[in-house]
């Protein structure tokens, strides 16, 4: 019981970075149809940003407290996410190029996020002290290590808001109106530049946390961003791409289903790596609306 | 003032002492020697310090007067880390007029380079490389590898292993490349010697806890942990699952933990784990080279700016000793190397190289090493005895 309670909660926090990922390329999806797979890079140069904001190797004289390095994080995400939207996305979108060419654009980011990781970050992993330092942190039947009751708080506090946004603001019901219909949304005096910049700078944001997040659990790594891409796409697809809290809901199973086969199936460590490949297969050939259904019309 | 002002006119005359004493040295063209580094690929965290060692002796030397009374010149080439530019540079090097060049980089590009060594006939050496036929692979009579050989560090730990009596054990690694080789090895040599590996385990580069697998591990109860990983943030989930379960057996690693970068990854969570290393603190040479390094650099050492430093001190001895710059005759001279030793191996280790085997570490001159107060701890044993 007690190991359970241990893998419960390394699962969770594992299944909350997920989702984050999910609602990252939920948040783009929703309003303009783009899959934006370079969000993995975004979440690596948001580690990167948390490595240097709380001063332990690029920039040691930069010692932010932990709040202020959150927030420089975000803003530089958020940032990042605003201005690939400008300088990529929109003029494609604006000149009637057909879907599939701003997500080869995105992917072009990929590639450029992955070098500029590099350059600022080099290729050893950089190590980060979480915040609130590490031990074991026994709550009931459940252990676990600060981080990882961190990382379930943030994340239920970034899905609150993000529930709030869609359901209880206009901004939230402009970005439903512009995924139901675009053009009627247009109609209807929504700007949809203010939207899609929106969008993607909320990803960004929201890459930041888990950036954040993943460099206290395990440091800064250049090629940390491909296996976040995935293992966000692999979620979105469990939960479906019509209701925020399918996002939490698909990272979650994931999460939960990598751990509890990496411990108990009784097959070789190697094909334990396939797991999570087959559950999203099996989601795409079964279910491919994912397990929450959008409301009213859908995307 | 006055005090100051002599002593401005003594330092001065130091200087021009000095000065006076290498004009002959100076007056010669100076000896070219080649270096292939990594500076920006894949490679680079073990390649740059051993290029500094390379440096910091090239420096020494010269300081001395240099040999034959010429200074060295290091002609620094960086290949990336990769395998086909490493062929180029080395090429380039040949070109510019070395008479001998050393190779830092990774194994596969040491590989490459050395078909340029033999179509030019220049020697080559390559210090730190432990690629197992780096020297068998090719018959390059001008290649020579004066690192330890994986199969030494291997053997090494198996006889570590043994005096510790451990009958069941575990290995964890991740599914990098490298790390399923080290994996397989340790299994393998492990059964070898009639011990137990009651569970192996991988940690996915990109996953985000280890816990599930070491509560694996830890079910199994095994005396000790083989750790085989080599990717940075599956190494530091590791270190973290461990503490938070509350293990305790024995860590044994592979010869990667000797790279300093690895003490960053999980620190202060790293006490005691035992590693393979081809250098021993304690030993005299060793000793001498640590105060050189720290008059340079201000810090100590690591064990690989020492592979860089005995390889260019290997590289002049062999010019001395064949009196000549003559690419053959250095050759010769290294090819009849006999009891060398350096600043790398156990005490007592010696380099010894034939034209039948072209692989110069004393194959009972690796050492296991702890990890103490976050830093590379003292040698407690040594050999495959």
């Amino acid at each position: 019981m007690a190991e359970l309670g241990e893998l419960l909660v390394s699962a969770v926090a594992a299944g909350c970075i997920y989702g984050l990922m999910a609602l990252a390329y939920l948040l783009i999806l929703r309003p303009t149809g783009i899959i934006n797979f370079a969000l993995g890079e975004w979440a690596m140069l948001g580690a990167f940003a948390a490595v240097a904001a709380s001063g332990d190797l690029l920039l040691p004289a930069l010692q932010l407290p932990h709040a202020a390095a959150f927030a420089v994080v975000l803003v530089v995400t958020g940032l990042i996410g605003a201005l690939v939207e400008v300088a990529t996305v929109r003029p494609l979108v604006e000149r009637g190029a057909p879907l599939l060419s701003p997500i080869l654009a995105l992917l072009g980011v990929l590639v450029v996020g992955l070098q500029v990781g590099t350059l600022v970050g080099g290729t050893e992993a950089l190590p980060s002290p979480p915040p609130f330092g590490f031990r074991r942190v026994e709550l009931g039947p459940f252990a676990g290590t600060p981080q990882s009751y961190y990382t379930i708080a943030v994340t239920l506090g970034v899905f609150i808001a993000a529930w709030v946004f869609f359901e209880r603001t206009i901004w939230g019901k402009r970005f439903e109106a512009v995924a139901i219909n675009r053009r009627a949304a247009a109609l209807m005096g929504i700007n949809l530049r203010q939207v899609g910049l929106l969008a993607f700078a909320a990803s960004g944001m929201v890459c930041g946390v888990v950036g954040m997040l993943a460099a206290g659990a395990s440091g800064a790594f250049y090629q940390m961003g491909l296996p976040l891409a995935i293992q966000g796409f692999t979620a979105l697809v469990i939960g479906g791409v019509g209701r925020v809290e399918g996002a939490l809901l698909g990272g979650l199973i994931l999460g939960l289903v990598e751990a509890l086969a990496a411990r108990y199936l009784p097959i070789p460590p190697t094909l334990v790596l396939g797991v999570p490949l087959v559950l999203l297969i099996l989601f795409l050939l079964v279910r491919p609306t994912g397990l929450l259904k959008a409301r009213e019309g859908g995307a | 003032m006055k005090v100051s002002g002599t002593l401005i006119r003594l330092t001065a005359g130091a200087v021009a002492i000095a000065a006076v004493s290498t004009l002959p040295a100076l007056a010669a063209d100076p000896i070219k020697i080649g270096v292939i580094t990594d500076e920006t690929g894949r490679a680079a965290f073990y390649a740059q310090p051993v290029t500094e060692g390379v440096k910091l002796a090239a420096k020494e030397i010269n300081a001395k007067g240099g040999i034959l009374g010429r200074q060295i010149e290091l002609v620094i080439e960086d290949d990336g880390g990769k395998p086909d530019v490493s062929a180029t540079k080395a090429r380039k090097l040949v070109d510019a007029g070395v008479v001998a060049f050393i190779s830092n980089s990774s194994s596969p590009a040491t590989q490459q380079a050395e078909t340029v060594s033999l179509e030019t006939k220049t020697p080559h050496i390559t210090p730190a490389n432990s690629g197992e036929t780096l020297a068998t692979e090719l018959k390059n009579p001008y290649f020579f590898q004066l690192g330890p050989l994986a199969s030494t560090q291997i053997k090494t730990l198996m006889s570590y292993t043994r005096t510790r009596k451990f009958k069941k054990v575990a290995v964890v690694g991740d599914n990098s490349g490298l790390s399923k080789i080290i994996a397989d090895v340790f299994e393998k040599s492990l059964k070898g010697n009639g011990i137990e590996v009651a569970v192996a385990e991988i940690i996915p580069m990109g996953s985000r806890t280890a816990v599930p697998q070491m509560q694996k591990v830890r079910a199994a109860e095994p005396e000790a942990i083989f750790q085989a990983g080599i990717v940075g943030p599956q190494m530091a989930q590791f270190f973290q699952a461990y503490h938070q379960l509350g293990m305790k057996q024995p860590i044994l690693a592979s010869f990667n933990l000797s790279i300093p970068s690895y003490l960053k990854v999980a620190k202060d969570m790293m006490e005691g784990v035992a590693f393979i290393d081809a250098y021993d603190p304690d030993k005299p040479k060793t000793k001498e080279f640590i105060a050189l390094y720290k008059k340079e650099h201000g810090d100590e050492p690591f064990s690989l700016p020492g592979y860089g430093y005995d390889g260019l001190h290997f590289i002049a001895d062999a010019i001395v000793r064949a009196g000549s710059t003559d690419k053959e005759k250095i050759r010769a001279a290294m090819a009849s190397t006999k009891g060398w030793s350096g600043v790398m191996g156990a005490k007592g280790a010696t380099v010894n190289l034939s034209d039948e085997d072209r692989r110069g570490f004393d194959p009972e001159g690796a050492v296991v090493r702890l990890i103490h107060n976050n830093n590379h701890g003292p040698a407690i044993h040594s050999g495959t005895k």
